[in-house]
């Protein structure tokens, strides 16, 4: 009975440095997470339009991050943009669900947070990706810094139109209320002498208008540059200088990649255009959710970067796999 | 805590723990190895296997640029192609020719993506009627230079997006080539060769080694040609480890090791590339977690054995070493339990064997002890019985009556007196030991009643030195030895007796002598005259030497063995009793 004691404590102090010291010698030891739920995440769309489309390569990035990671995540979102009333209710069916973590792409910067707050009552942390939400529980938003894009636009501009007089360059924003348009326009005018600048147009995401714009405002002669704040926009303005055989006398400076665009820059329609890296920003924001439920620091804001792209730099080698899709036979 | 430190004082405890931390070490060391063995081996052997696989690949890649190149050989031999180059205003109808076969070419090989013949003057037929230089400086592009370069020889691109059809960008690596005329060799124009480059990377994605494998390619500079995370490459969000991979282009089997993961790289020689294949040794060493199970649990067994074997053999050991324990304690009760014969080693057995011996001893010694401590009593109840003689007492009170009746007072004062002396040194408080002094008062008085009794019968002499007189003696030792030869010796002769008692110091003992001069004793009788079982059949129960023994007896029993009484024919006829005694009176221990 005395030695009963003995017998067992050894047993368990051997058991433990049996395990302790086998498993500490794992060879393919890695830090991969094992989760019960895979981590959702919330797109502003999910229709998956052209190879290129912008959130079809977060989700090349997504899916790179998460076989290098070994987890599993749950892609979903509503099938278009403009859908915010269907985006909050699949962000609240999915706090519902509790999974171990949420990435959003919020449609609205507002009218998610109150969403936000409900997945905060639950402990489910969320992660923003490409645009923010007005609150303060996510744990990081990775997008691009949208005020410096704006200024690489702005400083191209500035560079193709050095002697640009008062009020001869246009901003054309694709709506109003939204972070990336108010902050790239900002980027836009930091660059510029603010006399240089003539307005800013709206035109409500919508190609037509942006078309319509720029027709008005090739009419005015002062007018010789304009930026475009999305690929939308670009595109509208880049058709408008195209049929108006005005790509010698405006110089256009937009934003994203289209494989359009990308024509119309070779063409020299359009000078040159910011491409954000939307295939890190999935990457970073899967490795980012990695960090974090894996009980690390995580920043809590990650730039995901941008870059300018021209007619001269479109075909090197370091910017040919972020502009055009490798599985294009 | 202290019963536990308390326990690790045992034997048992001890043993214990030294054999298992021994036993402990000894398994972790073997599984260690033997772990470390298995990784390296599972692991080489994996990579060796591969190792065929990356070949496999770049096989594969030769093969399909092998192809490729005999594509544009056919159509560099073709005479269609001289014809077109070197005609000054190739023809409609001969251009719809060209375009037609290489469209065919397309279609029969579906890995084509486009195939374009230059002329110098910057005309130019492709394969589906587009003109293919309206934006793009060609002249200017890698593939066009390094073909005018080669003078002739097939050029390799690496992978790149061909821009040559506005609109239509595609991944392609190009095969170019300057088309010479066979004869006098002027350059008359380039052929180009665009091959989807998505079929090199299929075949870099299918042959992947486990989950997270995965397969780049870089050439002899250090550029990557193909890397399936590319974008992330070139935003530095992911490195592979170029530095450490460039000096191994050039050995034979080359294979780098780091972070868990293992490179391999295979060259592929028709194209100056080199194939990486990265695995990882979470792939490769699948299902080591369970090993590493398997050989924690064998660890415990083993351990457990060991732990019961430990434990049986201490056991073994400490058993007998705690019955004998046991046994040891009974003595403090008083009982001499014996350990008997135990199961245990050699050592254990003499062990019990001679504390077996040792309580034996003890235990007679101590019967031994009470035995004598009863003799003594006993024997000192007969000295008193012997001196309240009933006979001896009606005698002489018998005799005073006489004097009594006879009117001689003055004797009858003197034997009173004597009795009374006799009596109270007797009993002398109980005291056993008494001053010599005391002992010849005792015998004079007794001689004293007897001279009266038996009027000029005998007469006496005590001659011992003062020294001796205060020597202790036990009491009642000369009056049964003078009673004897009054009795026995003087009483039957018809000659005036004498009784000598005579005493000297020799050594450390002191000698007390009686002689007398009666009759004696026969010699063959005086040899056993003090022996145990020494029976007079003349003289019956109250008989010569019963009262002498006794006092014998006592003397061995209160001093030890070498002092008592020794007979002696004396020289005048009778008897001599010869007392040794110890001078201190000390009594034995």
């Amino acid at each position: 009975m005395k030695y009963l004691f003995f017998f067992i404590g050894s047993l368990a102090v051997a058991l433990a440095l049996f395990l302790i010291l086998t498993f500490s010698m794992d060879p393919g030891h890695t830090d991969e997470l094992a989760l019960d739920e895979p981590i959702v995440i919330v797109f502003k769309a999910t229709v998956a339009g052209q190879p290129m489309d912008f959130w079809s390569v977060v989700q090349q990035g997504v899916n790179e991050a998460a076989k290098e990671f070994g987890v599993e995540v749950m892609i979903t979102g509503p099938d278009h943009e403009r859908q915010i009333d269907r985006q909050i209710n699949i962000v609240n069916r999915v706090i519902e669900e509790e999974p171990p973590l949420l990435i959003l792409a919020a449609s609205d910067y507002y009218l998610l947070g109150e969403s936000l707050a409900v997945a905060a009552e639950k402990d489910i942390p969320v992660i923003t990706v490409d645009s923010g939400v007005d609150s303060p529980h996510p744990v990081s938003f990775i997008a691009t810094n949208n005020i410096e894009a704006g200024a690489k636009a702005g400083n191209e501009i500035k560079r193709l139109l050095p002697d640009a007089p008062a009020a001869s360059i246009a901003i054309i924003s694709h709506i109003r209320e939204t972070a990336t348009a108010i902050e790239r326009e900002a980027g836009v005018r930091q660059a510029l002498d603010s006399t240089a600048v003539a307005g800013t147009w709206f035109c409500e995401n919508d190609e037509k208008i942006a078309y319509d714009h720029t027709m008005k405002l090739l009419e005015d002669p002062g007018i010789s540059g304009i930026v475009a704040l999305n690929e939308i926009v670009t595109l509208g303005v880049a058709r408008a200088v195209r049929d108006a055989g005005a790509a010698d006398r405006l110089t256009v400076v937009g934003f994203d990649n289209a494989p359009e665009e990308l024509a119309f820059l070779e063409q020299g329609i359009i000078k040159a255009t910011v491409v954000q890296r939307p295939y890190n920003m999935g990457y970073m924001a899967v490795k980012t959710a990695v960090e974090y439920l894996s009980g690390r620091k995580v920043d809590p804001e990650i730039d995901t970067g941008s870059v300018l792209i021209t007619a001269e730099n479109m075909f090197r080698r370091e910017y040919q796999e972020l502009l055009f899709p490798v599985n294009d036979g | 805590m202290r019963r536990l430190f308390g326990r690790l004082g045992t034997l048992e405890s001890r043993f214990y723990l030294i054999f298992t931390f021994l036993f402990f070490a000894t398994i972790l060391t073997m599984q260690i190895i033997s772990t470390r063995f298995t990784i390296t081996s599972v692991r080489n052997a994996t990579l060796e296997n591969n190792r065929s696989l990356v070949g496999e690949l770049t096989t594969g890649i030769d093969a399909y640029i092998e192809s490729m190149d005999r594509i544009s050989g056919n159509i560099i031999s073709n005479p269609g192609t001289q014809e077109f180059l070197a005609a000054k205003e190739p023809s409609g109808e001969l251009r719809m020719k060209i375009q037609d076969r290489f469209a065919a070419y397309i279609e029969a090989r579906g890995d084509v993506s486009g195939i374009v013949l230059f002329r110098g003057d910057g005309d130019a037929v492709n394969d589906d009627g587009t003109d293919p230089a309206v934006f793009s400086d060609y002249t200017n592009s890698h593939w066009y230079r390094n073909a005018l370069e080669a003078r002739g020889d097939t050029v390799l691109s690496t992978a790149y997006v061909q821009n040559l059809v506005p609109g239509r960008y595609s991944w392609v690596v190009s095969l170019s080539t300057l088309v010479t005329d066979p004869g006098d060799d002027p350059a008359l124009g380039v052929l180009l060769v665009d091959l989807k480059f998505n079929r090199i990377s299929e075949l870099c994605e299918t042959l992947v080694i486990g989950e997270k494998g995965y397969n780049f390619i870089i050439d002899s500079s250090g550029d990557y040609v193909f890397h399936p995370s590319q974008q992330l490459v070139f935003s530095e969000l992911k490195e592979e480890p170029l530095d450490d991979l460039l000096p191994l282009l050039v050995e034979d089997r080359p294979l780098l090791r780091k972070e868990g993961r293992n490179y391999l790289i295979a060259p592929s020689g028709r194209t100056g590339w080199y194939v990486v294949s990265v695995s990882f040794d979470s792939d490769l060493l699948t299902g080591w977690p369970y090993v590493q199970l398997m050989n924690a649990l064998v660890g415990l067994v083993l351990f457990m054995i060991v732990g019961l074997v430990t434990n049986f053999i201490t056991r073994g050991v400490t058993r007998p070493l705690r019955q004998l324990q046991d046994v040891m304690k009974s003595v403090e009760t008083g009982e001499f339990r014996l350990a008997g014969e135990l199961e245990g080693t050699d050592e254990i057995r003499e062990l019990a064997r001679e504390y077996d011996l040792m309580v034996g001893r003890i235990s007679e010694l101590m019967e031994e002890n009470i035995h004598e401590q009863e003799l003594k009593r006993k024997s000192d109840l007969k000295a008193l019985q012997a001196q309240i003689n009933p006979h001896f007492l009606y005698n002489t009170l018998d005799s005073i009556i006489w004097m009594g009746e006879m009117d001689r007072s003055g004797e009858v004062v003197k034997m009173t007196s004597a009795l009374s002396r006799l009596f109270r040194i007797s009993i002398s408080r109980g005291k056993e030991l008494i001053p010599l002094r005391d002992e010849l008062e005792h015998v004079r008085s007794y001689l004293t009643i007897q001279e009266m009794r038996y009027k000029n019968k005998f007469r006496y002499l005590i001659d011992i030195p003062e020294e001796l007189m205060n020597h202790t003696v036990l009491k009642i030792t000369l009056q049964p030895l003078v009673e004897n030869a009054i009795y026995h010796g003087i009483r039957s002769v018809d000659y005036e007796g004498l009784i000598e008692i005579s005493g000297y110091d020799e050594d450390e003992d002191m000698i007390l002598t009686v002689r007398d001069n009666g009759r004696g004793i026969d010699p063959a009788k005086l040899a056993r005259l003090l022996q145990d079982d020494f029976v007079d059949e003349v003289d019956g129960p109250r008989n010569e030497g019963t009262g002498v023994r006794n006092v014998h007896e006592r003397i061995r029993l209160y001093f030890g063995e070498t002092y008592g009484l020794s007979y002696q024919a004396s020289d005048n006829g009778g008897t001599l009793i010869t007392i040794r005694l110890p001078a201190d009176g000390r009594e034995k221990a």
